[in-house]
């Protein structure tokens, strides 16, 4: 009777939480939620590019100018937009274009779900945080001790944003069981702090990490895509 | 044994049926999902699941939300708070009484 009732209760054990695993995948086992999070790192580069390289400040100089020529005294205010306007393409047309994909092909059998509002486990936010702070404060010691020079500091500000990044998604894909989170988590974190060595400015950091998270992240998201898209075909087509 | 009988006899009587325990499991993953993902999910048939939904919208854990996406009908589930809770406290009792059933056996 005993051994009856925990097989029973071990079995549901299972189900419950093998459901609660497979509709927290969901979200994520098409690839298109790792192509938006490329599309952000895109939007970043080009973002360090503007603001923290020479060439790109020179072309933000010129903007700047034109607009002062065009709008006068409103010019500071159109920058203002036009920046809010690339932020809310990049984020709300990336999530618009996610949607009607999943409505139009990949979800549209397999029923639509709408993902609980914070995936990251706060445990995992919080640590994050830590490890950012954790990083700039060892970079401050190592310079206060005479270990490293100035530009240190500096490059540590994204690596660590690099670290958490790579544990973020680590985090992840531990909680909901995906595997390929957890690699690119770690293989991106760790090589990450590889920026730390090079003799790279402040930009140039921002322009690599970015750029790599990007690539990593649309080349995993693409080949995922690539599989579950023929997947849906062999449905749709009887296959 | 007789302890973890009364423990059984504890759980929530509606959570506790298998074709509803698989909804709300579903749904407390999730946001909402619609008619088409539950059925899938759950692999239980159209009819079974509309029943196990009611019952669950009746108890005040379920809100079920039906509009139009283009010219067809699309019903949405989610978990009201209470639903949520009640779920969250099945869960945790559960896994208690299945780790206390691991220990002695």
């Amino acid at each position: 009777m005993k051994h009856h009732i925990q097989s029973q209760v071990m079995n549901k054990q299972t189900d419950i939480e093998g459901l609660i695993r497979k509709t927290r995948q969901y979200e994520y086992v098409d690839g298109l939620r790792d192509l938006q999070m490329a599309a952000i790192m895109a939007f970043f580069v080009v973002f360090a590019w503007f603001f923290f390289t020479l060439t790109g400040v020179r072309w933000y100089l010129r903007l700047i100018l034109f607009l002062k020529g065009t709008f006068g005294s409103w010019a500071p205010w159109i920058d203002g937009l036009l920046f809010l306007l690339i932020i809310f393409s990049v984020l709300g047309g990336s999530l618009w274009l996610m949607r009607a994909m999943r409505r139009k092909w990949l979800w549209q059998k397999s029923g639509w779900v709408k993902p609980l509002r914070w995936q990251v486990p706060r445990r995992v936010s919080v640590l994050s945080v830590v490890i950012v702070l954790g990083g700039i404060g060892l970079a401050i010691a190592l310079f206060v001790t005479n270990r490293v020079e100035a530009s240190f500091i500096l490059r540590m500000l994204w690596v660590a944003t690099g670290w958490a990044f790579g544990y973020t998604l680590v985090g992840v894909g531990r909680e909901i069981g995906l595997k390929r989170y957890i690699w690119l988590g770690a293989v991106g974190g760790i090589a990450s702090t590889v920026l730390l060595f090079l003799p790279l400015t402040f930009g140039q950091v921002a322009i690599i990490l970015y750029g790599a998270w990007a690539l990593a992240l649309g080349i995993s998201g693409a080949i995922v895509l690539r599989r579950v898209l023929a997947k849906t075909n062999q449905v749709n087509h009887g296959g | 044994m007789a302890d973890e009988l009364k423990e059984i006899t504890n759980f929530d009587r509606l959570i506790h049926a298998p074709s509803r325990l698989a909804i709300m499991a579903v749904l407390s993953a999730c946001e909402s999902a619609d008619f088409t993902f539950l059925l899938n999910a759950t692999g239980l048939s159209k009819g079974n699941l509309s029943a196990h939904l009611s019952k669950l919208r009746d108890a005040g854990y379920v809100r079920i939300t039906k509009s139009f996406r283009g010219n067809y009908p699309h019903t949405t589930c989610s978990l009201t708070t209470e639903g949520r809770h009640a779920f969250d406290d099945y869960r945790k009792q559960y896994l208690a009484f299945a780790k206390q059933l691991q220990k002695q056996g």
